[in-house]
């Protein structure tokens, strides 16, 4: 895995941080995951078993899970765009974030240097969106974003993870993502809207 | 199926689900060795953990149909919500039963983000808009914090050199534990805390726990606050015993801090005039605190506090969880309101939250009274006194907090009493005295625990 797929990943990960339509957001998220199963179904090339698990991650994470975020998009039609201002604030904090957090990794056996630079840096991003996006969804983007920075670091351990860490870590993320759907479709029913900053009413 | 039909089979189930458990903990404490498989170890600390969930699991589903009578839709809105709520219930409580034996991290932490799931749908079954908050910013934050503690997991998977999923059971990282790397080591041991921290609800990344416990239906807030921080705490003390060999005592340093900061924050909310559910909530955020420091110490009179202190926050926490559902049942403006002169509105409520805002408090003869005075002594002979005088400090506040805010709900004023059932009075009252005499069976334990073979199983596994 050469330097370019990672800087590409997390380039996707900034454009989410300041795109304003969700779909666009879930597209580029489709996109990082499916960069990432194109990278792991060329590492198990030459192993069935292995073949078969990316192969299967690859469908999970870059074409159920988009559709069914794309799908809590259709139901959930919002009234009004959901206003969210400072998308260049958002972006700097971004950067801000990722260039503090991602030299603090030490180097800890992955097999290519600076994946797990590269992987602490998505884990980060996927944090900041899930702090700075207000729609539901583009929040629920963020676990996926996350996720597919520990994705990474797993397919640079020499050897891979082993198969059923890699089976039930993609059976939670489908769990946590439907549950997320879940709230999605529940909250704009309760609130007229997906935008978590009309939740704001639990305060001490 | 009528409700009442789907009620009576909650009640076997419970039985079913709770004796099996529970004879299994109760094995594991008294044998000289614990039981293995290729996939668990039951050991006496186990044995400890699970009692606890079986318990609690127990006490929660038979109080669930009192808490769910007149409960509408909700979040679930099917045709069966009831069906919907028990099924929740029961995914919840079989991953928290699991947890504590599995002998692995990896798997340990699947079966941790499980719970996330099945608890996330729990806290917003109400339906309510509160409740919808709660339960997204507890699914947002908990699943961020577990994707950073399980990229702490592949690094350490990847420091160990990989291998197989054996690799990462217990003893496995602990025998790897001297040859790796000490840097990639700690910064694992960082991630994978810090993870499990947001899940504990230690401060400061602790902005869930009050809102999903205060507005959870209470059998789902005992559960929460009773039976799932302290076990996802177990697992991560074991990683702290595992990787011991490899990064000294800088898990030690991390646990004091959540401690502290976990103390430091709930006091000041304990004096505050609030709704009997969100307090029990901060006092649970204070209770995690304890547990940090006494898992930090590393001293055989601390860890002895904390198996003391973990089962006894069980009992009182479930308490006054449990008490809070007829309260609710018959004034349900008591979810947003302090509750007031509740030994003239409802004397049952009364002695229950007497008896848990007593035991919570550290009122002697409350085993937390005894496990705090242990957990402190711990810090003291480990050398750490200034933690200990800081948390003394704190501690005391968070008493009188709590007495006061039990002076106020208990006996404060005198006001009308509650439209209430006799029935949920009796069981109330019963459930009251059992839990007391409980409580004093720990205390009874606490001059003789720190010499059993439980706690010199626990400390051989640090030393």
């Amino acid at each position: 895995m050469s330097a370019a797929p990672m800087w590409a990943l997390i380039g996707l990960g900034f454009g989410i941080v300041v795109v304003r339509r969700r779909t666009t957001a879930i597209a580029l998220v489709a996109a990082q995951s499916l960069l990432l199963g194109a990278l792991a179904v060329a590492e198990a090339a030459d192993a069935r078993t292995g073949l078969a698990i990316a192969a299967g991650a690859l469908i999970a994470r870059a074409i159920v899970l988009p559709l069914l975020l794309l799908r809590v998009v259709r139901v959930t039609r919002e009234p009004r765009r959901v206003v969210e201002r400072h998308a260049l604030a958002r972006l700097v904090g971004a950067v801000l974030a990722v260039v503090v957090a991602a030299p603090l990794v030490p180097a800890f056996g992955l097999e290519r240097a600076g994946a797990g630079n590269a992987a602490f840096a998505l884990v980060v991003l996927g944090i900041v969106i899930a702090a700075v996006r207000g729609p539901v969804v583009l929040q629920a983007v963020g676990f996926l974003v996350a996720e597919n920075g520990v994705y990474l670091a797993g397919l640079a351990v020499a050897g891979g993870l082993p198969g059923a860490i890699e089976l039930g870590l993609l059976f939670d993320l489908l769990v946590v993502l439907a549950v997320a759907a879940a709230f999605g479709s529940k909250i704009h029913e309760e609130f007229g809207s997906g935008d978590t900053g009309l939740l704001r009413g639990l305060r001490d | 199926m009528t409700d009442a039909a789907i009620d009576r089979v909650n009640r076997v189930a419970a039985f079913v689900v709770a004796v099996p458990a529970g004879a299994l903990a109760v094995t594991a404490m008294v044998r000289s060795e614990p039981l293995t498989g290729s996939w668990y170890v039951v050991d006496r600390a186990a044995g400890v953990f699970l009692l606890v969930v079986a318990v609690v699991g127990l006490l929660s589903a038979l109080a669930s149909p009192s808490s769910l009578a007149g409960s509408g839709r909700g979040f679930f809105g099917t045709r069966r919500p009831r069906v919907s709520y028990y099924v929740a219930l029961y995914l919840f409580w079989a991953t928290l039963l699991t947890i504590p034996v599995v002998d692995n991290l990896a798997v340990a932490w699947l079966l941790i983000e499980a719970t996330t799931a099945a608890s996330a749908l729990l806290v917003a079954s109400s339906g309510r808009r509160s409740a919808l908050e709660a339960g997204w910013k507890y699914l947002v934050l908990t699943t961020l914090g577990l994707a950073v503690a399980l990229l702490g997991i592949v690094a350490l998977y990847a420091t160990i050199g990989g291998g197989s999923l054996a690799s990462l059971d217990w003893a496995s990282i602990r025998a790897a534990g001297p040859g790796l790397d000490r840097d990639a080591a700690l910064f694992a041991l960082v991630l994978i805390l810090a993870g499990l921290a947001t899940k504990i609800g230690w401060a400061p990344v602790h902005n869930w726990l009050p809102d999903a416990h205060s507005e959870a239906p209470p059998p789902v807030s005992a559960l929460l606050s009773a039976a799932l921080l302290p076990t996802v705490m177990l697992v991560a003390w074991r990683v702290q015993l595992a990787l011991a060999p490899a990064t000294g005592g800088a898990a030690s340093g991390l646990f004091l801090a959540f401690g502290l900061a976990s103390l430091a924050i709930a006091v000041p909310f304990l004096w505050q005039a609030l709704p009997l559910k969100r307090l029990l909530a901060y006092s649970s955020l204070e209770h995690m605190g304890i547990l940090a420091l006494g898992m930090g110490f590393v001293h055989p009179l601390a860890t002895a506090g904390v198996v003391l202190h973990v089962a006894g926050h069980a009992l009182a926490k479930s308490l006054g969880f449990y008490a809070a559902i007829p309260v609710l049942r018959a004034e349900p403006s008591f979810s947003s309101q302090p509750a007031r002169g509740l030994a003239a509105r409802s004397p049952a409520a009364a002695a229950a939250v007497g008896v848990s805002l007593g035991s919570l408090s550290g009122l002697p003869p409350s085993p937390l009274f005894f496990s705090e005075l242990l957990i402190l002594l711990g810090g003291l002979a480990a050398g750490e006194p200034a933690v200990v005088i800081v948390a003394a400090v704190l501690l005391a506040l968070g008493f009188l907090g709590l007495v006061h805010a039990l002076i106020e709900g208990v006996v404060s004023d005198r006001e009308p009493r509650l439209r209430r059932s006799h029935r949920s009075e009796r069981r109330l009252g019963s459930l009251t005295i059992a839990v007391t005499v409980a409580l004093l069976a720990l205390s009874a334990t606490a001059y003789a625990l720190p010499d059993t073979e439980l706690v010199r199983d626990l400390m051989e596994a640090l030393a």
